[in-house]
């Protein structure tokens, strides 16, 4: 077997599902071949991701209505439905769901109107309800994102930090000592600038030039961490 | 340990005392040989044929990298490497050169300094990355001058008049005399040391600097046109006719400016 056939086997191989002579072959393989060892390291680092991230996940906005939506589109898909008698004894409920709705352009359009409004309000009532929570807003030149936003991105973008910093340390045994110690050296600088602008902004959550210096060196770290983890 | 020698050159070792045959003379020249070619630091130099606006491309891994103009039509490229089985293979593209250390070593574990010494027409764009080491430019009037240092190393580009020019590490000083072209794009940014940029008094550029408070220093540059953001971490506005844009970041350190 050549390289490609072990790959293919290397999810396998992993989760513990091979034959044990398969299974004999494969880590032979390994043993012998870096690429193979390389690839079998990287797909063991996303799966031990994945597995310590289980159940996080970015949440929507409105889940019921992407439901609802993914629910209207499958149901597009399948073929239409002969309509069904409506039992008497049924509540108003189901009469309303399986009533056949047939609207013409004016109704439509009037439907379409109301549904606008009714948005509209929602969105009024809930901006200035927000500001209300708020009660402040930074009086700086150009709008500034509310703290929530920056401990959001704070919060992903150190997920990002987490894989490729997870990567680095597998790698890092191979380094020599000179290596190891100017990477901590310049990674503790990156640190100090990320912890002094979340000081800042832990004080003043509207600071423009904080938020722009953390995002700068949050990437820097990100960058730095993905150009030493490919040694 | 040493060996001893006595009159007759026969060698003693101190804890044994046994004598060495004058037979093992050539076997112990023999391993000197080897053990100071080992330590020995190879040098490779060539020469490639260029027109005026060539653009040459370095990746290093470790070791300083220097460029310098000359008047002749062609590139030369000096490099001394620590260990001697490095790959080196400079790679000829149809705007220059591109020498990448990195990708020629991917699956050597220790390659150690290799130390560059290039040699361009002035009118050459050089593009250098290094993970550490200190870069130096000098006398380069091309398009692009870029120098990055990921982590800790110098950067010094002296008589440089690029229309762009990036400079950046995360450990090391930044220095910069030269010139901004009208129009042209500049941008500075160390994590911690000195950025200073030396510029003629007649310059123009808008400039967006931003480090810690009370560290940058505008010296002569500084006018009422200026405005301090960010309880004075940030300092933007324009010098002269404000063509030219200038960045200058740095997280820890000082931002100085200087009047040539």
């Amino acid at each position: 077997m050549n390289c490609q056939n072990y790959q293919n086997l290397l999810s396998d191989f992993i989760d513990g599902s091979l034959t044990p002579e398969d299974h004999r072959d494969v880590a032979a393989h390994i043993n012998a071949c870096g690429v193979c060892t390389e690839t079998r390291n990287d797909l063991d680092a996303i799966n031990g991701f994945c597995l310590e991230h289980r159940g996080e996940y970015e949440a929507v906005p409105n889940e019921r209505a992407l439901w609802l939506r993914i629910s209207n589109m499958i149901e597009a898909e399948l073929p239409a439905r002969v309509p069904s008698a409506i039992p008497a004894n049924a509540g108003w409920w189901f009469r309303l769901m399986n009533r056949s709705w047939q609207l013409s352009f004016p109704q439509l359009a009037a439907t379409a109107a109301a549904i606008i409004i009714v948005v509209s309000i929602f969105a009024v009532v809930g901006s200035r309800g927000f500001s209300g929570i708020g009660g402040y807003r930074a009086s700086g030149l150009a709008p500034s994102l509310g703290s929530g936003n920056v401990k959001e991105r704070y919060r992903s973008q150190q997920e990002v930090i987490a894989y490729w910093n997870e990567r680095v340390e597998m790698n890092k045994a191979r380094w020599n000592p000179q290596m190891r110690e100017t990477f901590d050296k310049n990674m503790s600088v990156i640190d100090a600038a990320v912890n002094d602008s979340m000081r800042q902004l832990t004080q003043n959550p509207h600071d423009e030039v904080s938020e722009e210096i953390l995002n700068a060196a949050l990437n820097d770290k990100v960058e730095l961490l993905k150009e030493f983890a490919a040694l | 340990m040493l060996p001893a020698i006595d009159p007759q050159m026969n060698f003693y070792f101190p804890v044994t005392k046994k004598r060495v045959s004058s037979a093992a003379l050539p076997a112990l020249f023999l391993v000197f040989v080897i053990v100071s070619g080992a330590f020995a630091q190879q040098r490779v130099s060539r020469h490639y044929p260029a027109g005026k606006n060539v653009r040459i491309e370095l990746k290093n891994l470790s070791g300083t990298i220097t460029v310098e103009s000359w008047a002749r039509d062609e590139i030369r490229i000096t490099a001394t490497m620590d260990k001697p089985a490095v790959h080196f293979n400079p790679r000829q593209t149809d705007t220059g050169l591109v020498v990448d250390i990195v990708a020629d070593n991917r699956d050597r574990r220790d390659v150690g300094d290799v130390n560059f010494r290039i040699q361009v027409p002035s009118r050459s764009s050089v593009d250098l990355e290094t993970r550490s080491g200190q870069i130096t430019v000098s006398n380069i009037q091309g398009d692009l001058v870029r120098a990055h240092v990921w982590t800790s190393g110098d950067i010094t580009l002296s008589g440089v008049n690029a229309a762009r020019v990036f400079a950046s590490n995360t450990t090391g000083n930044i220095f910069f005399d030269g010139e901004f072209a009208s129009g042209g794009t500049y941008e500075f940014k160390s994590g911690r040391g000195t950025i200073t940029l030396q510029l003629p008094a007649n310059c123009g550029f808008h400039l967006m600097a931003t480090a810690p408070a009370q560290k940058i220093k505008m010296g002569d540059f500084w006018n009422t046109g200026m405005k301090l953001l960010g309880e004075g971490r940030r300092i933007t506005g324009d010098v002269g006719d404000g063509r030219a844009s200038v960045t200058v970041t740095n997280y820890q350190g000082d931002i100085k400016f200087l009047r040539r």
